[in-house]
């Protein structure tokens, strides 16, 4: 291959947040300050920065990755060995592969977690704003995108939740289904109370209450939530109102009992409900959950449910890893086709083709003939062929010192003669 | 246009290829063959009611046979499955019906040239009210009894704080269930309590008697109480959850009782297969 692609990073897993803090790029991605120009042996660049990782692609020609890691340490005020110690460098296949897996979130701390995605497309585009992408870039990061749709949609990696707040609102989709009927009731304040809350609210819950024992916090939280604040006293008057309850108060003593549940579901004409009690010690008396249509999670409960979850998507990981492998090869593919050799090999077969096919068409329809006519006819062809090949071929050969522009003008001629074979599909199927 | 014979084993045969994508893309979290399913289903069920509906009534003047009785239930089954598939826009509950066909379509197989002895003077009004209301009913509580079934597994996971495995993840929410089951058994107390009113109506003229302590009328009554008592608390009392679907399950498998063993192997008014 004539340019090669480097992928150099950092992440969570190679550097500690004091090394990630210190050569982060978050400030450096954009047009102003851009951290990684395309010069010298570098012809295309990318810049991922976000708290558990640094990424920079880049392709070209020469010692590409000792370039970028000397912008990348300037950039910070560092020289190359101060960060030598905690970076990966990737080479072509194995760069693909990694920016394909941190596209679908395989390499992520938090496994399947979805914010990467959006990052790396915000890297992107930052980049294509720069105009620091060009025919390799733009075709790997588009890739990348696919690759992580078809992770995200072929296995589970990302389908279950991870976190306490997400899985109690998982559990209520569960028992409810659509959240537009529901509503809530917090008592207490607390940060994963809060948090559950608003998981609840973007579910599209109809109505939260708040109810705490300093009514001034509970107005507060109410008109954080667009809720209603309820004094603490009367709590147990209001549940025959809602369906989610999370607690999460410092009583010492249980804040709801089973002889509570036991009216209000009566009043509730059994209507089911849902306790997440997130408080230690616990706010509800355990023997709720023994209620018919009653179901109660504790703090434990939940932490269960995001390890076995967490099980799963290590699981569908193994899956993921496979879908990417496939992906890598196919890309692996389209690069090789990148190579100047092959594709002046694929337009002369495709023109000395299409003449072959022509001319026995013709002849075809001509019928019987003169013998003389048809080496004639053959020739003829030929030189046409050669002909009308010399131009593109003389544009692929180029400039032989201008490496950065191969790919490009190779993806050009590709595209015009159609050497991917997207028309001719197109034209036979229609046919 | 095609025979009843073919009809009945193209129909046959879309039940079982909707039961088997929908099976296997419900096992194996395929939603694509969840859909191939639903369309087969759909398929199957235009294709039976093409068959009923140029066949069934020149057939009846010769007997309907017991095999025929089973697939009509079939065919009330996919009907009221497919209707609540639709009205609930829920793909599990427009599947559930494909292989309760296919079963009863199974069953019906031995029983194709058994003949049920219709009185000639009841044939016509016979079917409308008395038999159809009940295949109606009945259909509706096989709904029910897999929607009570599914309701109770998973809510025995979510009490026991289990982890939903599989194609659990993919289930309808227990509000869900719930409200299948109880849509169905509300809908089918009062056209099983319509064809057994017209079954005892017409019992007097028939046998002399409205009740003539027949195996299937004792069976038939104490079902009716039985699916009574749920609707009373269902509508009244505000059951919900497990206690109805437990009592549906039980109400469905009397009801299978009562067609499979009372219908078949007791000496009934009922017994309808001629040899």
């Amino acid at each position: 291959m004539d340019c090669e692609l480097y992928l150099v990073g950092l992440n969570h897993r190679t550097a500690g947040v004091d090394v990630r803090e210190r050569f982060a790029l978050t400030n450096h991605c954009d047009k102003e300050h851009w951290a990684l120009p395309c010069q010298g042996a570098i012809s295309e660049a990318l810049i991922l920065s976000t708290c558990n990782r640094v990424e920079l692609v880049a392709s070209g020609c020469g010692d590409v990755a000792g370039q970028m890691l000397h912008c990348w340490a300037t950039a910070r005020n560092a020289c190359s060995d101060d960060l030598r110690p905690y970076v990966y460098i990737h080479k072509n296949l194995e760069a693909v592969r990694h920016l394909f897996s941190v596209a679908s979130s395989l390499d992520s701390m938090v496994l399947g977690e979805p914010q990467i995605l959006g990052q790396l497309k915000t890297a992107y585009r930052k980049a294509a704003d720069n105009h620091s992408t060009g025919v390799i870039l733009n075709r790997l990061l588009h890739k990348a995108f696919s690759v992580a749709k078809r992770v995200r949609t072929e296995t589970a990696v990302a389908s279950s939740a991870v976190s306490i707040s997400y899985a109690a609102v998982e559990l209520a989709k569960r028992i409810f289904g659509e959240m537009h009927d529901q509503s809530a009731m917090l008592i207490g304040a607390g940060e994963m109370a809060e948090l559950a809350a608003t998981h609840l609210l973007q579910a599209g819950i109809k109505e939260i209450f708040v109810a705490n024992r300093t009514l001034a916090r509970g107005q507060e939280l109410a008109a954080q939530f667009k809720g209603t604040a309820i004094p603490f006293e009367q709590l147990v008057d209001h549940l025959s109102r809602v369906d989610i309850i999370i607690t999460s108060t410092g009583s010492v003593e249980p804040v709801i009992r089973a002889r509570d549940i036991r009216a209000v579901l009566k009043a509730r004409k059994n209507r089911p409900m849902f306790f997440i009690d997130i408080a230690v010690p616990r706010d509800i008396d355990p023997d709720v959950n023994g209620l018919d249509n009653v179901y109660l999670y504790d703090i434990d409960d939940l932490k269960e449910v995001v390890e076995e979850n967490l099980a799963t998507r290590r699981d569908e990981a193994t899956k993921a890893a496979a879908i990417v492998d496939e992906e890598v090869e196919a890309f692996s593919q389209w690069l090789t086709s990148l190579n100047v050799q092959p594709t002046i090999v694929e337009l002369i077969n495709r023109a000395e083709n299409m003449a072959q096919a022509e001319l026995a068409r013709t002849l075809k329809r001509l019928g019987p003939l003169d013998e003389s006519v048809r080496p004639a006819l053959e020739a003829m062809l030929h030189s046409l062929v050669r002909k009308l090949n010399h131009a593109p071929i003389m544009y692929l050969k180029g400039d032989e010192s201008a490496h950065d522009q191969s790919p490009a003008r190779i993806s050009l001629i590709r595209r015009i003669f159609d050497l991917e074979g997207k028309t001719c599909t197109r034209r036979s199927s229609g046919s | 246009m095609t025979s009843p014979e073919t009809g009945t084993l193209l129909t046959l045969g879309l039940y079982a290829l909707a039961s088997i994508s929908g099976i296997a893309g419900t096992a194996l979290r395929l939603p694509f063959w969840r859909k191939v399913g639903c369309g087969l289903a759909v398929a199957g069920f235009i294709v039976q009611t093409l068959i009923l509906a140029t066949g069934f009534h020149t057939s009846l003047p010769g007997g309907l046979s017991i095999g025929a009785y089973f697939q009509m239930i079939a065919w009330f089954v996919m009907l009221c499955g497919l209707g609540i598939g639709i009205k609930m826009r829920n793909e599990t509950a427009a599947l559930f019906p494909a292989p309760l066909a296919l079963l009863l379509f199974a069953m019906s197989a031995p029983y194709l040239q058994s003949l049920i002895r219709v009185p000639e003077s009841l044939k016509a009004s016979f079917f409308a009210l008395h038999i159809g209301t009940l295949f109606l009913s009945l259909a509706l509580l096989a709904l029910a009894c897999v929607a009570g079934l599914l309701f109770i597994v998973l809510e025995r996971r979510i009490k026991s704080k289990q982890h939903m495995q599989g194609f659990l993840q993919d289930m309808p929410a227990l509000s869900l269930l719930d409200k299948l089951n109880a849509v169905t058994t509300i809908t089918g107390f009062p056209l099983y309590t319509l064809g057994l009113a017209a079954g005892l109506l017409w019992a007097k003229p028939v046998y002399g008697a409205s009740f003539s302590g027949d195996p299937k009328e004792v069976i038939t009554i104490g079902i009716w109480l039985l699916y009574a008592w749920l609707f009373h608390n269902r509508l009244i009392n505000g059951w919900k959850g497990r206690k109805p679907a437990r009592l549906a399950i039980i109400i469905f498998l009397l009801s299978l009782f009562s067609i499979i063993v009372v219908n078949t192997l007791m000496d009934t008014h009922h017994a309808f297969i001629r040899s």
